[in-house]
C-alpha cells in the first residue's frame, strides 16, 4: 500500500538515509526510535510537507513523490496536534469538509459521525484551549479521519496524553486499525510498539536499522540499540573460543561463558535478558548452566519486584520477584552466584554492531 | 507593589517621574486653556476641517498600505531568503530617519520631476500639496509600526497549524485567510492602530510635502507661529481629544468585529 524506495533527505545537521519501507493495507506499522532519530522527518517526507532529495514514494501503486500535499490522500496527526485554536471543535472537524465543498447536510452528518466515533460529541462547541490532552487527541483524530485518508500517520500520539488516559487512546487506535484503517505510528516508547504494532521499524540516526513483527524484532534484536529498546541490559562483548567439543567465550573482563554448540564468529556481542538470570548463594546445577561469582552492587525496586545489579568483573542485571527477595533477603555487598542457561545467551548481528549504535 | 524594600521604593519613584514627565505637559495644556477658548476653537471651521481631514487621510493611508504591508509582514515571518536582514533594515529605516529628511527624500519622489510624481501627473494627479501626497508621507513614516507588529503576530502563529491545514487539503490562500490571519489578528490590528495613530500625528515629513491642505499638526504649528502659544493650545487639545477618541474606538471596534466574525461563522454552519 505505502512503499518508500531509498528515501534520502539532508537536513541542517542530520540526514535521512536510504529509507525503504513497505506498509501493507490494514497494517499497524510502528516506527520506533529516540527523539532526533528522524521519525518525524520521515513522516513529513511521506506526506509531502518536505520534498526528498532522492528516492521515491508510492501509495496504492501510484508514485506520489512529487504530488501536492493536498492531493495525496494521507492523513497526519502532528505530535502537538496543531488544532486551530480560534475554531471550535466542530469548526476544526468541519474545516476539511468545507474544502471538499460537501453539501452542508453531509458535512454536519460526517462531523456528528466522527465526533460520535471519537466520543467527543459533547465537546463540539468548545474551543481547543479548554480541552484536556486526551480530548485534544480525539479531536485531532476526528479532524483527520473525516477526510477518510487511505493511510493515517500519527506522530507520537500519546505524547500529550496523561498516563491514565493512554490506555483509552491505545484502545481507540486498535479499534481504528481493526476497522481497516492503515496506520503508521511514530513513537519512542517500546511499550506502545509492543501493544499496537503489527510491524515495527526501529530508526536510529536517520536509518531504519531493523524491521519485522514485534516478536521478530524484540526477541532477536539486530544490535545493541534495538536490544536496549527491548529492555535488555546485559551486554557482553566477547571473543569466542572453539575447542574440540565445547563452545565458550570470554569477555574483556575475563568472564567466561559456556555456549550451546554452533558456529560463532571470532568475536561478537552477547545479550542476556534480565528475567533469565537466576540469583542464588550456592549456584545452579546442569551441563549447560553458567555459574558466575559476584557481589551484589545495587538493589532497585522495579514494577515486578527488584532489579539486582551484580558485579562479577562484568555487571549482570537480574530481575527477581518480591517473594524471592522476601525469602532470600539479599543485601548489597553480599557475595552471590549468577546463573543462566547457555541457551539464554543470544548473539546480536555482528555486522550491525560494528556501527557502534 | 508588595514589599516596602528600598529597591521597590526607588523603582516606584523612577517610574512615577517618567509618568509625570508624560502627564505634566498635557495636564498643563488643559489647565492653561479656558472653556471660552475651547468653545471658540471648537467652532472654528478651519480647525474642524483640518481634524477631519487628518483622520480621513491617516485612515485611508493605513488601509491602502495595509494591503501590501500585511503580506510583507507574513513573508518576513515565514520565509527564509537571502538578504532578509537587509530587507528588515529597509523596513525599519523610516523610524530612524529624521522626519524632515524623510519628507525631503519623499518630495524628490512625488514631485513632478520624481518617478511617482511624474507618473501621477500624467494620470492627472498632483501629489505635492495634495491629500495623496500627505497620505504617502504619513505612510512612509508609519509603515514600520504595522509591518513589525503584524510580522510578530504571524511569527507567533504555530507553523504546525498551517501545515495541518495544508494536510487537510487547504490552499495557501485559504490557509492565510482562515488560519494565519485570524490567529495573528490582534497583532495586525494593533499594528494598524499604531500606524494610523503615528500617521495622523506626523508633522515633519508632511509639512515638506504639503503645507496646504493643512492637517491638524501643521495647523497647530501654523497657529503657534502666527498667533502664539495661547492660540495653538486649544487646537492641540481638540486634536488630542479627537485622536484619542478614534484610537479607543478602533480598538473597541476591532474586538467587536472579531466576535461578530465568530458568530457569523457559527451561524453559517
Amino acid at each position: 500500500m505505502l512503499r518508500t524506495e531509498k528515501l534520502c533527505k539532508r537536513l541542517d545537521s542530520f540526514c535521512l538515509q536510504d529509507i525503504s519501507l513497505e506498509v501493507a493495507r490494514g497494517d499497524y506499522y510502528v516506527l520506533l526510535g529516540r527523539s532526533g532519530a528522524g521519525k518525524t522527518q520521515l513522516l513529513e517526507l511521506i506526506c509531502g510537507l518536505t520534498p526528498p532529495d532522492k528516492g521515491r514514494i508510492f501509495l496504492e501503486g501510484e508514485e506520489i513523490t512529487r504530488k501536492r500535499v493536498q492531493d495525496r490522500g494521507i492523513g497526519l496527526v502532528f505530535q502537538d496536534l496543531a488544532l486551530f485554536p480560534h475554531f471550535t471543535v466542530k469548526d476544526n472537524i468541519m474545516f476539511p469538509l468545507k474544502i471538499m465543498k460537501l453539501p452542508l447536510k453531509e458535512r454536519v452528518e460526517r462531523v456528528q459521525r466522527a465526533a460520535g466515533a471519537m466520543n467527543i460529541t459533547d465537546l463540539l462547541l468548545r474551543k481547543p484551549g479548554n480541552l484536556s490532552g486526551g480530548e485534544k487527541q480525539r479531536v485531532a483524530l476526528a479532524r483527520t479521519l473525516v477526510t477518510e485518508p487511505s493511510i493515517l500517520l500519527l506522530d507520537e500520539p500519546m505524547a500529550s496524553v496523561d498516563a491514565s488516559l493512554k490506555d483509552n487512546i491505545r484502545r481507540l487506535l486498535r479499534r481504528l486499525n481493526r476497522n481497516g484503517q492503515t496506520i503508521v505510528h511514530v513513537t519512542h516508547d517500546f511499550g506502545e510498539a509492543i501493544s499496537l504494532a503489527s510491524r515495527v521499524g526501529v530508526m536510529h540516526n536517520g536509518r531504519i536499522i531493523q524491521e519485522g513483527t514485534p516478536d521478530e524484532v524484540f526477541t532477536h534484536p539486530a544490535n545493541r540499540f534495538v536490544a536496549r529498546y527491548a529492555g535488555i541490559k546485559n551486554f557482553f562483548r566477547v571473543v569466542f573460543i572453539k575447542s574440540y567439543n565445547t563452545c565458550s567465550c570470554i569477555t574483556d573482563n575475563r568472564t567466561k561463558f559456556r555456549l550451546t554448540s554452533g558456529d560463532y564468529p571470532s568475536s561478537g556481542l552477547l545479550i542476556l535478558a534480565a528475567g533469565e538470570v537466576l540469583l542464588s548463594r550456592q549456584g545452579a546445577a546442569g551441563l549447560q548452566i553458567n555459574n558466575i561469582h559476584g557481589v551484589i552492587e545495587d538493589i532497585v525496586p522495579s514494577p515486578t519486584g527488584y532489579e539486582v545489579t551484580v558485579n562479577a568483573g562484568d555487571h549482570f542485571f537480574a530481575d527477581i520477584t518480591r517473594r524471592e527477595m522476601d525469602e532470600q533477603k539479599y543485601v548489597t555487598g553480599e557475595p552471590v552466584i549468577v546463573s543462566f542457561r547457555s541457551e539464554s545467551l543470544r548473539l546480536v548481528g555482528e555486522g550491525e554492531e560494528k556501527k557502534e549504535y | 507593589m508588595k514589599g516596602h524594600t528600598p529597591f521597590n521604593w526607588i523603582f516606584t519613584l523612577l517610574a512615577s517621574l517618567v509618568l509625570l514627565f508624560i502627564i505634566a505637559p498635557l495636564a498643563g495644556m488643559f489647565l492653561h486653556t479656558s472653556a471660552e477658548e475651547m468653545r471658540t476653537t471648537a467652532s472654528d471651521p478651519a480647525v474642524i476641517r483640518s481634524v477631519w481631514f487628518t483622520l480621513a487621510i491617516a485612515f485611508t493611508s493605513t488601509i491602502l498600505f495595509a494591503v501590501g504591508a500585511v503580506p510583507l509582514a507574513w513573508i518576513m515571518a515565514r520565509k527564509k531568503f537571502p538578504l532578509k536582514n537587509a530587507v528588515q533594515g529597509i523596513i525599519d529605516l523610516p523610524v530612524v530617519l529624521p522626519h524632515t529628511a524623510a519628507g525631503i527624500a519623499l518630495l524628490g519622489f512625488v514631485s513632478r520631476e520624481g518617478l511617482l510624481g511624474g507618473a501621477a501627473q500624467k494620470a492627472g494627479i498632483l501629489l505635492v500639496n495634495n491629500g495623496a501626497g500627505i497620505a504617502l508621507a504619513m505612510a512612509f513614516v508609519s509603515l514600520p509600526f504595522l509591518i513589525n507588529a503584524a510580522r510578530d503576530g504571524f511569527a507567533a502563529v504555530p507553523e504546525r497549524t498551517e501545515k495541518a491545514a495544508l494536510m487537510l487539503g487547504a490552499s495557501q490562500s485559504r490557509i492565510f485567510f482562515t488560519i494565519s490571519l485570524p490567529q495573528a489578528w490582534r497583532s495586525v490590528v494593533s499594528g494598524f492602530i499604531m500606524m494610523f495613530a503615528r500617521g495622523m500625528s506626523e508633522f515633519g515629513a508632511v509639512v515638506i510635502i504639503a503645507y496646504h491642505p493643512m492637517i491638524a499638526p501643521v495647523l497647530i504649528y501654523d497657529r503657534f507661529n502666527t498667533y502664539g502659544l495661547s492660540a495653538a493650545r486649544p487646537a492641540s487639545i481638540i486634536f488630542i481629544l479627537v485622536a484619542l477618541f478614534f484610537f479607543v474606538l478602533f480598538r473597541v471596534l476591532a474586538t467587536e468585529r472579531r466576535q461578530i466574525f465568530r458568530r457569523e461563522d457559527d451561524a453559517a454552519d
